[in-house]
C-alpha cells in the first residue's frame, strides 16, 4: 500500500481509518476485502430487484446490510447513501427509492476494482 | 474470557472476531438470533455476548428478552451493536434486557472498554452468588460435621416418605446415637469430642450412596435416610454403618478412641401412611431398645412391637445413652 496513511486520490475508502480498524493487520484486511468482494455484488443485485419490485421491507433490510458493510470498510460516503436508502424504504417512500438507488450506484461504481487493488497490495 | 458474537454480516463478524481474539477473548460466532439463544442457553455458555440489532430469525432485542426469561442460568452480559441511534431505539434495546449498546462501525478501544465493564459486572455477580451459596450452606448444614442440620434432614425425611409412598417404594430411616459419648467429653474435653463427631460423620457419609441423606439430628445423634432401599437390605446397610464406626478406633488428639454406635432402623413401607414425627418416635424406640440390649447394635422398629409398647408403656426416667 503505497499511501499507507492516506487514500489514493479519488478513492472511496478512507484508508487510514480502515487500516486503524484492522490494526494494520494485512491478513485481516485481505480477509475482509474478499468477503466484501463476494457478498457486495449479491446484496446490490438483490437491492436493485427489491427497488424494482417496490418491496420496501426488503429494500430496507438490504440497504441496512450494505450500509453496515460499507461503514466497516470506511467507505463513508456510500454508507451514508445506503443509510438514506434505508430511511426512505422504512418510511415507505417507494417513489423516491429509484433516485436514491441511482445515487448509491454512482457512489459504489468503481468500488470493487479499488478494493481489488488494496487486496493486491495487502497480500503478503 | 469467552464471548459470543451474533451478527449476520460476515464482514462485521470477521472484524469483531479478530479484534476480540487479539484482546485474548475466546470467541464463538453465530449468524442469527436463534442460534445465539441456543448457544447462550447451553451449560457453560459464554457469559459475554455482542449481539447485532438486526438479524434474521430473531433480532438482538429478541435474543435479550429470551435470555432474560431463563432466570435460573448465570447472568449474561449483553451488548447490542446498532447503527440505530435514536433515543427510542436505544430505550427499546435496553428495555429488552441488554446491558449496553455500541454504535457501528465500532471503535476497537471503546468496544474493549465496554467489555471490561461487563467483566466487572460478571465478577461482581460471581461474588454475590458465592456469598449466597455460603449463606445457603450455613443455613442448611451443621457447622461441625458439615452434614445436613436437624431442620433440613427432618424436612428431607418428610419429602422422602411422600416420594416412597407415591412410588410404592421403601425408605429406610436410621437413627444412630454414639454410645457413652458423654464419657468422651467428660474425660477428654469437648475438642476431642468434636473430633470424634467429625470422624463419625465422615465414616457415615462414606458408608452410604451419594444420593442417600445423612444429617446431625442432635448432639451425638445422627439421622440417615436410604432412598429406594429394598427391605431385605436395610438391616445390612445399617450394620455397615455400625461397623464403619466401631471397626477402627477414631484418631484424636487424646489418642485413638474406641467409638461405637447404637442404631434404630425403620422401613417406611412397614408403617403405611404415618407422619414423619411419628416414625421418628418409632425409630427412636428401636434405638432405645438397641441401647438397653447392650449398645453397639442395630434394632429394627416393627409395628407389632410398637403396639405392645403402647399397651405396656416404658417407665419414665433417664434415657440410656
Amino acid at each position: 500500500m503505497n499511501k499507507a496513511n492516506g487514500s489514493p486520490e479519488g478513492a472511496s475508502v478512507d484508508l487510514s481509518v480502515l487500516l486503524a480498524r484492522v490494526d494494520h493487520d494485512r491478513g485481516l484486511l485481505c480477509d475482509l476485502l474478499s468477503i466484501f468482494k463476494r457478498e457486495f455484488p449479491v446484496h446490490l443485485t438483490s437491492l436493485q430487484n427489491a427497488v424494482a419490485g417496490n418491496d420496501a421491507a426488503q429494500a430496507a433490510r438490504l440497504s441496512h446490510t450494505l450500509k453496515g458493510m460499507l461503514a466497516n470498510l470506511a467507505v463513508t460516503k456510500a454508507a451514508a447513501s445506503a443509510s438514506r436508502l434505508e430511511g426512505l424504504a422504512r418510511a415507505g417512500e417507494i417513489s423516491a427509492l429509484g433516485d436514491a438507488l441511482a445515487t448509491f450506484e454512482e457512489e459504489v461504481q468503481g468500488l470493487l476494482p479499488e478494493m481489488e487493488s488494496y487486496m493486491a497490495e495487502a497480500r503478503p | 474470557m469467552r464471548i459470543l458474537i451474533a451478527d449476520d454480516d460476515a464482514l462485521s463478524r470477521g472484524l469483531l472476531q479478530k479484534t476480540l481474539e487479539r484482546a485474548d477473548y475466546e470467541v464463538t460466532t453465530v449468524a442469527d438470533g436463534r442460534h445465539a439463544v441456543e448457544s447462550l442457553c447451553q451449560p457453560d455458555a459464554p457469559r459475554l455476548a455482542l449481539l447485532d440489532w438486526m438479524m434474521p430469525e430473531l433480532d438482538g432485542p429478541g435474543v435479550c428478552r429470551e435470555i432474560r426469561r431463563h432466570r435460573e442460568q448465570s447472568y449474561v452480559y449483553m451488548i447490542l451493536l446498532t447503527s440505530r441511534e435514536s433515543k427510542e431505539d436505544i430505550v427499546e434495546g435496553l428495555e429488552s434486557g441488554a446491558d449496553d449498546y455500541l454504535v457501528k462501525p465500532f471503535d476497537a478501544e471503546e468496544l474493549k472498554a465496554r467489555l471490561r465493564t461487563g467483566e466487572r459486572i460478571l465478577h461482581l455477580e460471581d461474588r454475590l452468588v458465592e456469598a449466597r451459596e455460603q449463606m445457603r450452606f450455613k443455613a442448611t448444614h451443621d457447622p461441625l460435621t458439615t452434614l445436613w442440620n436437624r431442620g433440613v434432614i427432618v424436612d428431607l425425611m418428610g419429602r422422602e416418605l411422600v416420594r416412597s409412598q407415591r412410588e410404592h417404594g421403601c425408605t429406610a430411616v436410621i437413627l444412630g446415637d454414639l454410645d457413652h459419648f458423654k464419657n468422651v467429653n467428660d474425660t477428654h474435653g469437648h475438642l476431642v469430642g468434636d473430633q470424634v463427631l467429625r470422624e463419625v460423620a465422615r465414616r457415615q457419609l462414606l458408608s452410604v450412596r451419594s444420593y442417600d441423606f445423612v444429617g446431625r439430628y442432635g448432639g451425638e445423634e445422627f439421622l440417615t435416610l436410604l432412598n429406594n432401599c429394598p427391605p431385605a437390605s436395610a438391616l445390612v446397610r445399617a450394620e455397615e454403618i455400625r461397623k464403619a464406626i466401631c471397626t477402627r478406633p477414631v484418631q484424636t488428639d487424646a489418642g485413638p478412641l474406641a467409638i461405637t454406635m447404637s442404631l434404630g432402623v425403620l422401613l417406611s413401607c412397614d408403617w403405611g401412611h404415618r407422619p414423619a414425627d411419628e416414625l421418628l418416635r418409632e425409630a427412636d424406640a428401636a434405638l432405645y431398645a438397641a441401647k438397653t440390649a447392650g449398645r453397639n447394635r442395630v434394632m429394627q422398629a416393627k409395628p407389632e412391637e410398637s403396639r405392645q409398647r403402647v399397651s405396656t408403656p416404658q417407665p419414665a426416667g433417664e434415657r440410656v445413652r
